[in-house]
């Protein structure tokens, strides 16, 4: 997928919406993102997904009459989207095990820990 | 602009305060909350080092500013470099924990950055019916530091350009290129910037990516200009070099140095390349001409973070005053550790690229003691100077990173740029170049005064929240 039709793809606002929707669940159907989508009706949803798929940014099952669609991992912006969303996401999983760490300190100790030190750079 | 929301959410087991606490804290609690910071509150310079690309690359820098602050629920910072956005970090109690929430904000001009660093070809878009001028700026690296305002002054003086009726009949278009402050990848950037159309390119660089890339786009027959502080010789034909020489700023700042230091011992320090070099073998002429001695030298390269055992060296040495030549966030780790070393108990040290974004990232504490020499300071006073900032503020926000005479100057020189083409026609580069080098008009820093002729200087000592500057009585 060239990464013209892909900009191309995002330079519209409710496409760039259906982007984000899509990169937080891992599959929806058209009807469930017309839902989430308030400023353009379901049949403009179903172009914007056309569009997206095109350019290869999302991907479409199909089963019976329903379609799923879901994120295309190997289009170029795509691999740059999940790469900060992995990046994000694992920041806070380091959070989450430094702060039960020093929960678990604290009650260990039962005393409340000092306040950290701030750092120079 | 549109933007796309990124999200990470994370369930903690512990109370929101002991979460906010983190915020940093530097005890390794994920890179976001690592954030380097020297106080969480509004306004606070703050550096996340992300790692983007791999250990192997190492981190890449997101600078930017503290711009709300609500204990112990909510963190908002707006970043600069490598592009501009907004993280916001919610912490709100859920079940007997702490929900944590990242919001981050990503633009076309992020997605861009992203998935040319990644290395995806990103369409620049047509260029026809404009007038397409590139900016090679530093996103990354240690040089993003000194460039923060760069991009920002240059879209701002585009704006203005194109309000004024733009070039030749057609509005002016900025392209930007990020150097990543490296050499190599300069050039590839530059080259970029060719083929996309531009005929001039504005490289707001250090002198390791100028001399790199005028040398190898030698035959494109593109006008390359160095609007920053540079050590000149490549200055001539389709090469411009403006900004401040070490020469000028040296010879205005080493005698008043000697005499606050009560020495005249001095020690040489700096960065690894041609522009430090060059200072220094400036600096050994200068300061024998006013009496000054050089009792030692050291040279790091750029990117270096550890400056232990070169400090070591300096308090050994004896020196009354140190020369520092180290640019962007070198100069930042420097400086920060001379102060936590006890340097500035001993020492009085002058940076020639000490400017404002620099200060504020070294920090009111460490950069006491310390003074700058340049052609601007935003408190240089005069009329077009204050209705520059005020637009300046107006366009960016109170957040956006201080001008300094090193994005002044990129500012200066579209400017410039503009004003030579309508004299001597789009079509003649080299006429265009001759234009602005002798160009004169009336721009924040004064009347004519990048150019040929030596600059007026300003001595500034770093005092809290900004410089004081020694102006001419």
């Amino acid at each position: 997928m060239g990464a013209d039709a892909a900009f191309d793809a995002l330079a519209d606002p409710v496409r760039r919406e259906i982007l984000t929707l899509l990169a937080q669940r891992d599959e929806c159907s058209a009807g469930e993102l017309s839902e989430h989508i308030n400023r353009v009706g379901r049949t403009a949803v179903s172009s914007h997904l056309r569009v997206l798929r095109t350019a290869g940014l999302i991907t479409e099952r199909r089963t019976g009459r329903f379609r799923y669609y879901s994120v295309d991992a190997t289009g170029p912006a795509q691999e740059v989207i999940q790469l900060l969303q992995e990046l994000f996401q694992g920041s806070l999983d380091a959070t989450k095990a430094a702060a039960e760490q020093g929960a678990a300190n604290d009650a260990g100790t039962g005393t409340a820990a000092d306040g950290p030190v701030r750092r120079a750079m | 602009m549109s933007r796309l929301a990124l999200t990470a959410e994370q369930h903690v087991d512990a109370p929101p305060e002991a979460v906010f606490a983190l915020f940093g804290a530097g005890t390794g609690a994920g890179w976001v909350f690592d954030a380097v910071c020297d106080r969480v509150g509004v306004g606070a310079v703050v550096t996340l080092n992300a790692p983007m690309f791999g250990a192997a690359s190492g981190p890449v820098e997101i600078l930017g500013r503290i711009s709300a602050v609500r204990s112990p629920s909510r963190i908002e910072i707006r970043h600069d470099q490598p592009w501009r956005g907004r993280l916001r970090v919610h912490i709100d109690p859920n079940g007997g924990g702490t929900r944590v929430r990242l919001i981050a904000d990503l633009d076309d001009a992020g997605l861009h950055w992203l998935m040319r660093r990644r290395g995806f070809p990103v369409p620049d878009g047509p260029v026809a019916g404009t007038h397409p001028v590139g900016l090679l700026t530093s996103k990354s690296g240690s040089a993003s530091v000194f460039a923060s305002a760069t991009e920002n002054l240059a879209a701002m003086a585009v704006e203005e350009i194109n309000a004024d009726g733009g070039i030749d009949g057609r509005p002016m278009r900025l392209m930007v290129g990020d150097d990543a402050t490296d050499p190599r990848l300069g050039t590839i950037e530059a080259w970029r910037l060719v083929h996309a159309g531009c005929r001039v390119i504005m490289a707001s660089t250090t002198s390791a990516t100028f001399s790199r890339a005028a040398h190898e786009l030698r035959d494109s027959g593109v006008l390359m200009v160095q609007p920053v502080m540079n050590e000149g010789g490549l200055d001539g034909g389709l090469r411009v070099q403006l900004g401040e020489r070490p020469e000028h700023q040296l010879r205005a700042a080493a005698a008043p140095m000697m005499q606050m230091a009560g020495g005249r011992r001095w020690f040489l320090a700096g960065n690894d390349y041609v522009w430090p070099r060059a200072v220094h073998t400036t600096a050994r002429r200068v300061l024998a001409d006013d009496g000054g001695t050089v009792v030692g030298e050291n040279f790091a390269p750029l990117g270096t973070r550890d400056f232990a055992p070169l400090i070591e060296s300096v308090l050994q040495s004896g020196a009354d005053v140190v020369l520092s030549s180290f640019v962007g966030a070198d100069l930042v780790h420097f400086e920060r550790q001379c102060h936590a070393m006890g340097v500035r108990d001993r020492c009085r040290s002058l940076a020639l690229a000490l400017d404002e974004p620099t200060r504020e990232r070294i920090g009111d504490d460490a950069a006491a003691g310390m003074w700058g020499v340049s052609g601007y300071f935003e408190q240089l006073p005069g009329p077009v100077n204050e209705a520059f900032l005020q637009r300046y503020r107006t366009t960016f926000g109170q957040f956006a990173p201080p001008v300094s005479s090193i994005s002044e100057s990129v500012y200066e020189a579209m400017h410039r740029y503009a004003a030579a083409v309508r004299r001597a026609g789009a079509d003649h580069l080299g006429a265009t170049a001759r234009e602005l080098r002798y160009s004169r008009e009336d721009f924040p820093r004064g009347e004519a005064a990048v150019g040929q002729e030596p600059q007026r200087m300003f001595l500034a000592e770093a005092t809290t929240g900004g410089f004081l500057v020694d102006l001419p009585r």
